[in-house]
């Protein structure tokens, strides 16, 4: 008897409603989370790994010296490397391709480089509109490396404690 | 013959008195790491990797050194050698570099594996490394001195093995340098070897230079197939083309070593000289087809141009395997034809019996005398002159009768220079003292034969020698007296308890033996070239490097009624210019097949890699071509079928006596011979074997006197070879040593 008497007290004194709009009250005054993307973005770890590139030395030498343990180490197989002997002497990649639809992102390229020539950079965001473009070749990753070089190198040294 | 017994890390094991640790460990499949140790060197007991605590001993003992005695106790992986092990690791990577990245060798690299097993996680060395110059030394191996870990492999190598010290140890201490003697770089025919030996990737194969990692590749176990030895190898290969050759063990045909010849090459499969689509030839000008119409074409010819069967003429190269030689000789006596023959670089293809080979490789090792008749061995055939190097340093001498005096690498006691029209007289010279010796009646023609002390000589070692050995090589074959001097080589060995072997049969010739591939009744590969044939068949011919005369078989081949269908595997303008059709078939390592080699030993293998372009195995074009003409009996769907057959032919052994007689000869004749890279159409297309200084090799040789008869001055050009005047020809021949095509 004691229990409806309540439950009409609560039903026609509103107490649900005054409940959520405390909240709704609180919330107006409080900072957004939605974040307007592409506008806005959300931080992303140093160790974030998004698309891959490959990054030269300063003296612009590219870093690469096609030693294949990326292709190796692979577990999607999606890196084709050829390589020969360049004209200096030097051991260089002729072809160093990765197929974009099989990367499953996992690093493990970047860990194996002895060179820090392959790095998973922070771009999360890329299309191709033909099937032939989800193939990125030597040139596109070294494109890639020279446009974000300054985010590469920054995430690096952020990371660099912890390797 | 066991007679201690040692205890290794608590195991009981045998070995012999006197056996190393290390070699006891081995056979028992206890891991020692090592570097400087090398079955088949001697010991140096340099890099001190081997240390292993020998209980007794207050220091560790290297393991290849230490001679085993009874009760020795032996402990490999103890604290104490660990220790050790772990020190020596340090000191080698003091100054070895850590860029093994970018090192060919990485990934199949002994010290980089000893250093994962037993090295030290992180480096305390903080000083500046060694730096080593490179040296240039040749075609055929890459040098990156940085890397050397002074284990000197190379350096025994050339000096135990190859014979030619063309490596070795240079200054002390940090100086100490491992480079060749001369700047002209190694010069060797086994030099590829080093390569094998080198631990680390201070010696790594040239060709292959920065193109694939170890990793990648699949190893086939294959056979070589240049030589009568039939080395055996593997094939590695990526993406469908053979990228690298390397030895294979075995003990009784090339024990861990193999020419250079087998293992580079490989280069002549991916030339680009190579032919990849079927040809016909219609009215003077040559067509791409497919195979249905290039084959139909092929028959229909043969049908059309040989109404009789004895019209046709089949030639087949030497290094074609058993299959192909089997189904070739078939198909040709199918159609009716008894005319095919191999022997395409003999003066002489006659009926005679073919000089048995009677020694097995490894006795070869056991003899104490070796007579070598007419062959630069070393060149020829570098694994036997390995064997026959191999029974000198136990003491064995060797003795030649040859037209040059050759640049073996051991020491020849007697040497005849003789002229190919006096190597009649000079063997009759040697049978007869021999007989004499033997107080044999000599047969009637012996008895002009004049004897001179050389004669004696040679007679008096084959006779002291208890195991002596009589090798006839290639120049007998460009001979017009081949059978005589075959049948005087085997009286000799008669006469003085030899054994012979037969070297004039390279490439894969005993397999052409085996299944009859020469005329019983028919005509032979000089009268084919020379007959009015109306159809030819030609297997991976070559007219102008493969026949004696080629401008006569050129000539012969390409007559307006002739129809001639070439199955070949490289383009060559005297085949365009001849053939009707050609058929383009695998190459070596594109095909399954059989070689037989010196000791009958028959060696089958598997194709490594698919056939270039359209090309398909050559015992299936020859399966097909006799399908299309109804011959009966070649149902096979496997070679290995084709093999069984083959190998269950007995071959015919004629019985024809050969009469001595003083046949009549020019005055000056000429021995050709090819270098080894230019010995067969695959190793002609290596382009790095061509730059060596073997490669290169381009003189007539010829001595004063024969020089002014033929008014020769050094320079000129005979049959467009240099030439080259010494002393050390015979008189009245020119020694003609050229990678460039044969002239007549």
């Amino acid at each position: 008897m004691i229990n409806k008497i309540k439950k009409i007290f609560k039903d026609f004194g509103l107490s649900e409603i005054r409940a959520g709009m405390k909240i709704t009250g609180k919330q107006l005054t409080n900072d957004k989370i939605t974040v307007q993307f592409p506008e806005e973005r959300t931080p992303i770890s140093p160790r974030f790994r998004g698309l891959l590139a490959l990054r030269r030395y300063p003296n612009g030498e590219e870093r690469c010296i096609a030693c294949k343990l990326c292709e190796a180490v692979c577990p999607a197989n999606a890196i084709t490397i050829e390589s020969e002997m360049r004209d200096d002497g030097t051991r260089r990649a002729t072809k160093y391709d990765i197929d974009l639809f099989k990367c499953i992102f996992c690093g493990f390229c970047e860990e194996s480089c002895p060179v820090d020539a392959i790095v998973g950079t922070h771009i999360f965001d890329y299309a191709f509109e033909t099937r032939e473009g989800s193939i990125i070749d030597k040139e596109g990753l070294l494109e890639v490396g020279d446009k974000h070089e300054k985010a590469i190198s920054k995430a690096r040294q952020a990371d660099s404690k912890y390797r | 013959m066991v007679d201690i017994e040692i205890e290794i890390d608590g195991k009981v094991v045998h070995g012999y008195s006197g056996e190393t640790v290390i070699s006891i460990a081995d056979r028992e499949g206890i891991d020692i790491p090592r570097f400087c140790y090398h079955k088949k060197l001697s010991v140096a007991a340099n890099c001190r990797m081997c240390l292993v605590d020998i209980e007794g001993n207050p220091n560790p003992q290297p393991a290849c050194s230490t001679q085993s005695s009874f009760g020795m106790k032996v402990h490999t992986k103890n604290e104490k050698a660990k220790t050790a092990q772990k020190a020596v690791m340090e000191f080698l990577l003091i100054n070895h570099p850590l860029d093994c990245p970018i090192c060919d060798q990485g990934g199949e690299c002994e010290l980089q594996d000893v250093a994962m097993e037993f090295g030290s996680d992180i480096s305390r060395f903080t000083e500046g490394k060694r730096i080593v110059d490179d040296k240039e030394i040749g075609a055929l191996i890459q040098t990156d001195m940085t890397r050397c870990i002074h284990c000197t492999r190379c350096v025994r190598f050339g000096a135990e093995v190859a014979g030619i010290v063309e490596m070795g140890a240079t200054g002390r201490s940090e100086d100490l340098k491992i480079e060749p003697f001369l700047s002209e770089g190694i010069q060797s025919e086994l030099s590829g070897n080093m390569i094998d030996v080198c631990p680390v990737g201070a010696l790594t194969s040239k060709p292959f230079r920065y193109g694939v990692r170890s990793w990648q590749m699949n190893s086939i176990q294959t056979i070589a197939r240049h030589d009568l030895v039939g080395s055996n190898i593997f094939t590695q290969t990526h993406e469908s083309k053979v990228k690298r050759v390397v030895a294979r063990d075995n003990e009784n045909i090339n024990e861990t070593w193999i020419s250079d010849r087998d293992r580079f090459s490989y280069q002549g499969l991916n030339s680009d000289n190579r032919i990849l689509i079927p040809k016909i030839k219609i009215k003077g000008e040559w067509q791409d087809t497919s195979w249905d119409d290039a084959l139909d074409f092929a028959a229909n010819g043969i049908k059309k141009h040989a109404k009789e069967g004895s019209q046709i003429g089949t030639l087949a190269s030497k290094n074609a395997t058993l299959e192909e030689l089997y189904l070739l000789q078939k198909f040709t006596r199918g159609l009716g034809s008894d005319n095919l023959d191999y022997r395409l670089d003999a003066a002489n293809p006659s009926n005679a019996k073919v000089l048995e080979s009677n020694i097995s490789l490894t006795e070869l090792e056991t003899i104490d005398h070796a007579l070598i008749v007419n062959s630069y061995l070393r060149l020829e055939q570098p694994m036997i002159n390995h064997r026959i190097r191999k029974a000198t340093l136990n003491g064995a001498s060797v003795s030649t009768i040859n037209a040059k005096a050759f640049d073996f690498n051991y020491r020849i006691s007697h040497s005849v220079l003789t002229s190919p029209q006096n190597t009649v007289a000079t063997l009759s010279g040697v049978l007869k003292a021999l007989l004499d010796k033997n107080s044999q009646t000599l047969p009637d023609y012996l008895n002009s034969v004049s004897v001179h002390q050389t004669h004696i000589d040679i007679a008096n070692a084959l006779l002291n020698a208890e195991h002596p050995v009589v090798v006839l090589g290639e120049h007998v074959n460009g001979n017009k007296c081949s059978d005589q001097v075959a049948t005087l080589v085997s009286e000799i060995a008669k006469a003085s308890e030899a054994k012979t072997l037969n070297a004039s049969l390279t490439g894969n010739a005993h397999s052409a033996e085996r299944v009859n591939f020469k005329p019983e009744n028919g005509k032979n590969a000089l009268q084919i070239l020379s007959s009015d044939f109306t159809a030819f068949v030609l297997f991976d011919v070559y007219p102008t490097f493969d026949c004696i005369d080629s401008e006569n078989a050129i000539e012969h081949l390409s007559h307006d009624d002739a129809f001639v269908v070439a199955m070949n595997s490289f383009d060559d303008e005297s085949v365009l210019n001849c053939a009707n059709v050609i058929l383009p078939i695998a190459s070596f390592y594109e095909t399954s097949g059989t070689h037989i080699n010196v000791d009958n030993i028959a060696q089958s293998y598997s194709a490594s890699v698919k056939s270039a372009g359209e090309s398909k195995p050559g015992w299936k074009v020859i399966k097909v071509l006799a399908d299309l003409l109804n011959l009966q009996g070649f149902d096979f769907t496997d070679s290995s079928q084709i093999a069984d057959k083959a190998l269950s032919l007995t071959p015919n052994t004629s019985e024809i006596e050969v009469p001595i007689s003083n046949s009549k000869m020019p005055n000056i004749t000429t021995v050709w011979q090819y270098t080894p890279y230019a010995s067969d159409v695959v190793v002609r297309h290596a382009s790095s074997l061509q730059q060596t200084r073997i490669g290169q090799i381009s003189e007539a040789s010829v001595c004063k006197a024969t020089a002014k008869l033929l008014e020769l001055s050094e320079g000129d050009l005979y049959k467009g070879v240099p030439v080259n005047i010494n002393e050390s020809v015979a008189e009245g021949c020119v020694f003609v040593h050229t990678h460039l095509p044969r002239q007549c």
